[in-house]
């Protein structure tokens, strides 16, 4: 792995210190990762949390961080579906939820995954 | 850490366009006195020689910094000093102090400058925690320069080289008359003269991508007599880009196994035994010069090794459009400041209607103080994450959907955009380009038969060619590029149950 996707790895485990993070090396200095158990705060959904799932390539911090995946049965309490920016998709062979937030203007000397991550958390649990 | 140890190899210090300029009108206000100064550099080390390149200048303000010396006419002051060396030896850089002398076209050391440097320069060192340490004299077009090793050890500079909007080269002394050039090149030697024909049968190119603008940037070189070229392509000629690329015929693609008439096994193999795109740009260059000199990859250019080849360039010809190409191509032109340009064509099409939107061609020079293609927005950031991801993952993410669109494609469009930036090439190198030319970046659209120049932005925060303690300017070998970095370990994709997840 490259030292910077190293170090976006460390950034968010040290953010998420309950959660298990796994990374998995994409061979090229990237890196698949998972979060297990990351809460969904407020109560749109009937879910309390979910694991999420993202690829953090070897161009990094240059190359936005996107998409993102999380656990394949998450729904809304209101019963309404999950909507825009977000599919059906397989992260490492497993279904789920994907989750696409590209972010149009990155500045690679502030961008960090974990940012992201966070942004991506955010829209999730304040969706209308 | 680098072993500077070697005694036979030339050093020679690259310095950017802008940062020479200002030096210079600091040296050379029109005093006649003498003025100092400080470049702090990277290095970038090859078989053949050490290149520093110029990262920093810092001027030095008469009667502050530089001041009556106890011995010599003038000095830099040791605060002014101390504060430089200090950050060479954290940032692994190279210290340079400078002054200048009266008179032009050839210059040296002053026996008070070798005393003092005698007496400077072991100390210097030490502080510099391992980094040579020199010292350069300027007189009016002319440098002479002394570098430092640990171990007493001293290595004269063998010249400047001044890149970026107009290149020139400083010695110590007037180097002798060229030879008269080949009689080939008679009618463009009326132009550039025997020296620029010279200059570009040293010059070492290197062209990334030799599909159908790469091709013609060969051909037109090769013609030119530029006398060595680094090529990188991992293609082979097909059938749908022989209308493109110079010098093809159906043998080149195996046209009479590849065609559609027959079976499809035929065409594979075909496909897999036709000519590599970069043999047949080397075909075409020693056809036109035989004693050219031309390395061929048939690779990617984002593998580490492979990119590395390119970074002892005198210049770079970016003709392969992918978003990670650009990056690193940008990335080599700011740390290892070697000017290099972006070519292409692109013809846009309506998706949904199959309209042709618009057509253009584009020459965007990227030099070391110009603005970046990153400062630009011309390199997109959810494409340099597409172009990351397997191809297993691709059609995991299924919202991509939408098939390979193949993109139209015209000789004649690569031709004007390659034909420019060619031009800007030969021009520069041989020093014949306007000093004060506009460094845009231009777009032809022949559907209006207009041309646009945009002038490119620069970020002063831009990692890449800003300013900024971490940025990537001229770091050299210093700072890694950004290129796919193999392990041996099992890949995400590779590893049978991948990452366990709860059901
Ligand atoms: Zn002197
Ligand atoms: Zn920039």
């Amino acid at each position: 792995m490259t030292p910077e996707v190293q170090e976006a790895i460390k950034e968010i485990s040290e953010a998420y210190p309950d959660c298990h993070l796994e990374s998995v090396d994409d061979g090229q200095g990237g890196a698949v990762v998972t979060v297990q158990n990351i809460p969904l705060e407020g109560a749109l959904y009937l879910q309390t949390q979910t694991w999420v799932g993202f690829h953090i390539t070897h161009t990094y911090p240059y190359a936005d961080v996107y998409p993102h995946f999380v656990r394949h049965d998450l729904s809304r309490r209101d019963g309404k579906a999950l909507g825009e920016g977000t599919s059906i998709g397989t992260f490492q062979k497993t279904p789920a939820v994907q989750i696409s937030r590209r972010t149009n203007k990155l500045d690679p000397t502030s961008h960090t995954a974990l940012l992201k991550l966070c942004k991506v958390l955010r829209w999730l649990t304040s969706r209308p | 850490m680098a072993d500077f140890s070697s005694m036979k190899r030339r050093y020679r210090l690259i310095v950017p366009d802008d940062l020479y300029r200002r030096l210079d009108h600091h040296l050379f206000p029109g005093d006649h006195d003498e003025h100092g100064a400080v470049i702090v550099a990277g290095i970038a080390e090859s078989k053949s020689e050490v290149r520093l390149l110029a990262r920093e200048l810092f001027l030095a303000a008469d009667g502050i910094d530089y001041v009556p010396g106890k011995r010599g006419y003038r000095m830099l002051k040791a605060g002014f000093i101390a504060d430089r060396i200090a950050m060479c030896g954290t940032e692994r850089l190279v210290y340079l102090a400078i002054h200048n002398h009266g008179g032009c076209d050839s210059v040296q050391f002053s026996s008070d400058d070798l005393r003092s440097h005698q007496r400077g320069y072991p100390a210097l060192l030490d502080i510099a925690r391992g980094m040579p340490v020199g010292a350069l004299v300027f007189a009016e077009n002319a440098v002479a320069g002394s570098i430092w090793l640990s171990g007493d050890r001293q290595i004269e500079l063998s010249e400047i080289v001044v890149v970026g909007r107009s290149r020139r080269r400083l010695t110590a002394a007037p180097t002798r008359q060229v030879s008269l050039s080949s009689p080939v090149y008679d009618r463009q030697a009326r132009l550039f003269g025997d020296l620029g024909q010279a200059i570009l049968g040293r010059a070492k190119v290197g062209i990334i991508g030799l599909g159908g603008a790469g091709s013609l940037i060969a051909e037109y070189l090769g013609r030119l007599g530029v006398g060595s070229f680094v090529l990188v392509d991992p293609d082979r000629a097909e059938l749908s880009n022989l209308p493109r690329l110079t010098g093809a015929s159906r043998w080149d693609a195996l046209g009479w196994l590849a065609s559609e008439k027959s079976p499809k096994w035929l065409q594979q193999i075909a496909f897999r035994l036709a000519k590599p795109k970069v043999l047949m740009a080397r075909r075409n260059i020693l056809r036109a010069n035989p004693s050219a000199k031309v390395e061929t990859i048939i690779g990617d250019f984002l593998e580490a090794d492979i990119a590395a080849r390119f970074t002892d360039c005198d210049y770079l010809f970016l003709a392969a459009d992918t978003a990670r190409a650009r990056l690193l191509f940008n990335a080599i032109v700011h740390q290892y400041l070697i000017p290099g340009v972006q070519v292409g064509a692109k013809v846009q099409v309506d998706r949904k209607t199959g309209e042709v939107t618009d057509v253009f061609s584009v020459v965007r020079p990227v030099t070391p103080e110009s603005g970046c293609l990153l400062c630009n927005g011309l390199i997109n950031a959810a494409k340099l994450q597409e172009e990351s991801i397997s191809e297993q993952e691709r059609r995991g993410q299924r919202y991509v959907d939408d098939p390979d669109v193949i993109a139209p494609s015209v000789i004649t469009l690569n031709a004007v955009a390659v034909s420019h930036a060619t031009d800007d090439f030969l021009f520069y190198m041989t020093g014949l380009r306007d000093p004060n030319a506009p460094t845009s970046f231009m777009r032809f659209h022949p559907r209006g038969r207009q041309v646009w120049s945009d002038e490119p932005r620069k970020s002063p925060s831009c990692p890449e060619c800003g300013q900024g303690p971490r940025s990537r300017l001229a770091r050299g070998d210093a700072r890694r590029l950004p290129v796919i970095e193999r392990t041996k370990v099992k890949t995400a994709e590779a590893t049978e149950s991948g990452i366990r997840l709860p059901a």
